[in-house]
């Protein structure tokens, strides 16, 4: 059987191939510190379209918590931030060849993706939850049994409460999150499945301690990505990362934005 | 370039599917009897009844006519629970169904009444029979008669309207064929086969409407 060359696999190459090729030419490609330093700019990809992570504000400049991390990141390093907003498929590209020193882009942190770029140690993360009424006692999968359970219907939270929940549970399947977030409000369901930024929606609108957090089911955390090569750099992105962790400032970057507490951020094993 | 069908994972799930189908069934047919009572008493007030009644079934019926029904079983399912009643998906699916056909049936029934020829009124009356004995004795029969048409088509789309329900969760036949394409990324297929219950639903009720026409409502009348 033949191997075709998928888009991916091309965009790799030329991505690869042209980062060879120019890395020594462009003067964009910082690898160390002292070339940033020097330089006065850092250059950062983010997302735009990835609320509340990355947005576009009113004034149509980058924003979102991963705009505010970026520029934090910048000033620790006494140079101007220079943000460069970037797509879910160009920002790995954008990186390689490149057009920007890093991203700070809502990457999660996979093996695949670890093989082409250098994570830092993670910033910020999602996860999807088991969220409902304070009331209801859920500290395993067993207990879904006992309350009626509202999820977006074929969402991530679909299938990892599926997957999870006792046969016999009452799952109620509306057609979006908002839908499903009317239900727990207005007592239809009292458990539902979300990810942490719709749960920080909610509790901008909920009564103060009518819901709570049940359980986990699905995470992924975030990393800076870097080229493979620049350890000067990542050291000190790493670094940015523990200070920020250390001193509060970074969790509350985040309950700015996402109006909850950051989630234990473990640096996945990649493996294989 | 060709589509492969695949109807193997659809004809899997048809517990489901029968279960969304006796649902629908359920729905329709509840909301259909439910409606057409609610709709023949309110289209009395509307022409016999006190002034603050009449008022209110007006504002009932434009209402309801007036906005979409998606609207209609949102307000009942996730704001009523507001006003302390909360009503389980299939049961506020229901009530949904009933308010919206009542309303379009009421004006359906109401024009049925003017129909009935005043002279007919005055006959019953004559006989010494009450103004609601003259309703219920000589006057629906002949106006259900001259709309018969009319509202049985209305009672389809109520059918066919209870697809809408989905979207409180209830789990009708929509309901389950969104559950089952969603898992299977059989979509096309499904919706194929969903398109063939609903032809098939709709034609038995059609059946089932002029059966009852030909036995309720085959009396020759004076031209």
């Amino acid at each position: 059987m033949t191997r075709h060359l998928t888009r991916r696999d091309t965009l790799a190459g030329l991505a690869a191939l042209t980062a060879l090729g120019l890395a020594g030419l462009r003067p964009a490609a910082a690898q160390t510190v002292d070339e940033i330093k020097k330089r006065g700019v850092l250059n950062i990809g983010l997302l735009v379209d990835f609320p509340p992570f990355g947005i576009t504000n009113l004034q149509g400049q980058p924003d979102g918590f991963d705009a505010d991390i970026a520029k934090d990141l910048a000033k620790d390093l006494g140079v101007r931030a220079n943000l460069v907003a970037v797509t879910g498929p160009n920002r790995i590209p954008y990186l390689l060849t490149g057009q920007v020193d890093m991203l700070v882009a809502s990457l999660a942190i996979t093996a695949e993706r670890a093989k082409q770029v250098a994570f830092s140690v993670p910033y910020a993360g999602i996860r999807i939850v088991v969220y409902g009424k304070t009331s209801a006692v859920v500290k395993e999968p067993e207990d879904l049994k006992k309350y009626t359970v509202g999820v977006a219907r074929t969402s991530t939270q679909d299938v990892s409460l599926s997957a999870i929940a006792p046969a016999g549970t009452n799952i109620r399947r509306f057609d979006d999150d908002a839908s499903a977030v009317q239900a727990l409000l207005s007592g239809q369901v009292d458990i539902i499945g979300a990810a942490t930024p719709v749960v920080g929606e909610i509790e901008k609108i909920a009564p103060k301690g009518a819901f709570d957090t049940k359980l986990t089911l699905r995470e992924q955390v975030h990393g800076i990505a870097l080229r493979p090569g620049q350890d000067d750099l990542l050291k000190a992105v790493n670094a940015f990362v523990e200070k920020q962790k250390a001193s509060g400032a970074l969790n509350a970057t985040f309950r700015k934005w996402l109006n909850t507490d950051l989630p234990e951020l473990k640096t996945p094993a990649l493996g294989g | 370039m060709s589509i492969q069908l695949r109807f193997g994972p659809v004809l899997d799930a048809w517990r489901e599917l029968a279960a969304g189908i006796w649902l629908t069934l359920q729905l329709s047919a509840g909301a259909m009897v439910l409606g057409l009572l609610l709709a023949i008493g309110c289209a009395w007030l509307k022409l016999y009844g006190p002034r603050p009644a009449r008022f209110a079934v007006n504002v009932y019926v434009e209402v309801v006519r007036n906005t979409p029904f998606l609207v209609q079983i949102f307000f009942i399912f996730f704001g009523l629970p507001a006003a302390g009643l909360r009503l389980s998906p299939d049961a506020a699916a229901l009530l949904a169904l009933v308010v919206n056909v009542g309303a379009y049936a009421t004006e359906i029934i109401r024009a049925g009444i003017e129909s009935v020829s005043h002279g007919q009124v005055e006959a019953g009356l004559a006989l010494g029979l009450r103004r609601l004995q003259v309703f219920r004795l000589v006057v629906l029969k002949p106006a259900l008669r001259a709309v018969y048409p009319a509202l049985t088509s209305q009672f389809i789309l109520l059918m066919l309207t209870s697809s809408v329900v989905s979207a409180i969760s209830a789990n009708d036949l929509t309901s389950v064929a969104n559950n089952v394409q969603s898992r299977t990324f059989t979509s096309f297929e499904v919706y194929i086969v969903v398109t063939l219950i609903y032809l098939a639903l709709s034609l038995a009720f059609s059946a089932l409407f002029a059966a009852i026409d030909r036995r309720v409502f085959a009396y020759p009348v004076a031209r």
